[in-house]
């Protein structure tokens, strides 16, 4: 996909574009608030990763006059500092998500790729991938037409997995979307939740469909 | 000493020279009202008496013409009393009475008259006095004085008058004598915390002004000052452990990371010994963020930014924490849980309350043994705020250390071993401060033999259920 990447820092421009071109997209880069502001009005873009301190123009600044104009492509703020009410700001701007400094790069390409696949997504009633099925309307969930029993927070954290099939997601997105948590536990809580939920979805059945992802985190894949 | 603390100018000074002012004033009404009360009086009765018989003799003129005025101030004259009469010619010659000349010529009618005499009395005395009373021409110009010896009451009342002039003026130059005093005395107490604030300054922090014990305003202000200068000594002595323990916590990763590196680098090339020399650099860096994250977000939530505060459903949040945690603690053999009453809210930043109650969670599984249990108990209590104490069975932290624990970097020895910057309780402490509340801790759930556990408590203001 086409990524335009607003960011002033040189070296850490051309390091983000190496790993989101390994990444195969197609990646092209701005300096400063302005030129990211008026590539992005052009259009053509299929996510836009935005640094939150830019010359000339902030980069919040930048996602609201976007949203303005009626550009909705998916934005990323990347911001030195994690905090709340920055956070906040950015979104309430109109940014899709937010990411603080530092970050692995297997993070940023998790979220890059999660921002395409759900934008324009038509609200759904009903989920599924290979023989898991999930019906969000009666909140039950079947595997192989046999009903699985899930507690409220793993029929959440199964959903968002649903959702994100096929994609590699974070333990950091998982604490941030189905937790709403922005801070990072020192325990290894988020694979005891997956452990658990694994064990519910996939102990019985020959294939497994929830996979470690060794270093960055979790996919849902038949 | 500084001589450029003038006493003039000393505030006690003032204060003084201003009593000084009221003992002035004080005096001149005093003096007015005595005044007013003996010879006010004593005129006004001498008055009345010389006018009566001022009067009384000019209707015997009128009667009687200058033969019988004549008759009459020479009997009066003789008799012994307070009055005394002089009769003259309309050229001020005296025809009879008490003196040989006019003390003043009337200028016309009746006028009022006050003047010292001399005279020689019946026995040969030369008697010197006050006299007053009216003098004035009659018809036809002769000229009539009747006037009132004030004898002893106008030397008695002169007396009193200076008596109180006398006073006035001791009584001015003592306030000032005492205000000098009082303002080298208060200068001195003062010279000695304005000693101590210059010893401070010039770097030693242990400098503490004297305290004399006498339980007086300067006291006060003294014990104030030290009470803050211990505080100030302490968080110096903090800031410098924090700067030792920073210093430490960093260059133990940033040593290894470099040593990493620099073995990759010497070493004949190798994939596989490469790619973990990365994977391990990789992960010192990351500690080394992570611990400089936690710096800053201290230092935000103890500094001067304005949080987005709002109604926090502090009850949902601490039920879903230990549901969160829950799994985790079963993973490693402990036992998590939750007593959360129902309906409690606070205002507050819902993030940082989060990472808070969190912080106290992963504490105290962390330092608690397999099989341990830990606990989060949230109350409403009678005081209306809201207790939430967080308490494991586990070593627990001697009461002497607790406090210390709160401070910044601070881990005890016996937690040298574990990860973590020590900066954990702290953000707890702080985000506590935030929302006006505290951090405390006490001992927990008690444990096997000597250990008592901790119990960590964070207590909150409440907010009203809706």
């Amino acid at each position: 996909m086409r990524v335009l990447l607003v960011e002033d820092d040189a070296e850490m421009a051309a390091s983000l574009k190496a790993s989101l071109s390994a990444d195969d997209h197609e990646v092209e880069v701005a300096g400063d608030g302005e030129l990211g502001h008026s590539m992005a009005s052009g259009g053509g873009y299929d996510v836009i990763v935005l640094d939150r301190m830019l010359p000339k123009k902030l980069g919040v600044s930048v996602v609201r006059e976007l949203r303005d104009q009626g550009v909705s492509t998916p934005v990323l703020i990347l911001s030195a500092l994690h905090d709340e009410d920055h956070r906040i700001e950015g979104l309430n701007a109109g940014a899709n998500d937010y990411l603080g400094k530092p970050f692995s790069t297997r993070e940023l390409l998790a979220r890059v790729r999660a921002l395409w696949n759900g934008r324009d997504r038509e609200p759904q009633t009903k989920l599924a991938v290979g023989d898991l099925e999930m019906d969000l309307l009666a909140r039950t969930v079947r595997r192989g037409g046999k009903k699985l029993d899930l507690q409220p927070r793993e029929f959440r954290l199964l959903e968002y997995l649903m959702r994100h099939s096929g994609q590699t997601v974070t333990r950091k997105m998982l604490l941030e979307n189905v937790w709403d948590y922005h801070f990072d536990p020192q325990t290894n809580v988020i694979d005891v939740h997956i452990s658990r939920l694994r064990s519910k979805i996939d102990r019985d059945f020959a294939q497994s469909l929830l996979h470690t992802v060794r270093g960055s985190g979790y996919r849902l894949e038949a | 000493m500084r001589p450029s603390l003038s006493l003039l100018r000393t505030t006690t000074f003032r204060l003084a020279l201003a009593q000084a002012g009221v003992v002035l004033v004080f005096v001149v009404a005093l003096l007015g009202y005595v005044y007013f009360a003996t010879v006010g009086q004593l005129n006004a009765d001498s008055d009345l008496l010389a006018d009566q018989e001022y009067a009384a003799l000019d209707r015997a003129y009128g009667e009687g013409g200058i033969r019988r005025l004549n008759q009459e101030v020479v009997e009066r004259a003789a008799r012994q009393g307070p009055l005394l009469y002089v009769l003259a010619e309309s050229n001020g010659t005296v025809i009879t009475g008490d003196f040989q000349q006019l003390p003043q010529m009337p200028a016309g009618a009746a006028e009022r008259v006050d003047f010292a005499f001399e005279r020689v009395d019946d026995d040969g005395n030369a008697i010197r006095g006050r006299a007053r009373g009216q003098v004035g021409r009659l018809l036809n110009g002769p000229i009539l004085l009747v006037a009132r010896d004030l004898g002893d009451s106008a030397l008695i009342s002169g007396r009193i008058t200076s008596a109180l002039w006398t006073v006035a003026l001791f009584g001015v130059a003592l306030s000032i004598a005492g205000g000098l005093f009082g303002a080298w005395l208060a200068s001195r107490r003062v010279e000695a915390l304005a000693t101590t604030a210059q010893e401070v300054m010039a770097g030693d922090i242990t400098s503490r002004a004297p305290v004399r014990g006498e339980n007086d305003e300067f006291d006060t202000l003294a014990i104030a000052i030290n009470a803050m200068l211990d505080r100030l000594q302490h968080l110096m002595q903090v800031s410098r452990t924090a700067g030792d323990a920073i210093a430490h916590d960093l260059r133990s990763p940033l040593t290894r990371f470099r040593q990493k590196l620099e073995a990759a680098l010497e070493n004949p090339p190798n994939v596989d010994a490469d790619r973990e020399a990365l994977r391990v650099a990789l992960e010192e860096a990351d500690s080394v963020l992570d611990t400089f994250a936690a710096v800053l977000k201290l230092a935000r939530v103890e500094g001067n930014v304005t949080w987005r505060f709002e109604r926090v459903n502090a009850t949902a949040i601490l039920r879903e924490l230990v549901d969160f945690y829950e799994p985790a603690a079963e993973d490693v053999q402990r036992s998590l849980k939750g007593e959360v009453e129902d309906g409690l809210y606070i205002y507050g930043e819902p993030g940082l309350f989060t990472q808070a109650v969190s912080n106290l969670i992963e504490n105290a599984l962390k330092y608690t043994y397999e099989n341990g249990r830990v606990e989060v108990r949230a109350i409403r209590r009678a005081d209306g705020r809201i207790e939430i104490a967080v308490s494991d069975d586990g070593p627990g932290i001697a009461p002497e250390d607790r406090d210390r624990v709160l401070d910044r970097f601070v881990r005890l020895e016996s937690a040298r071993s574990t990860p973590g910057a020590g900066l954990g309780l702290s953000l707890v402490a702080a985000v506590a401060r935030l929302h006006k509340g505290g951090l405390h801790l006490r001992d927990g759930l008690g444990g096997q033999g000597e250990r008592k556990g901790l119990g960590a408590v964070l207590v909150l203001p409440a907010m009203a259920n809706p």
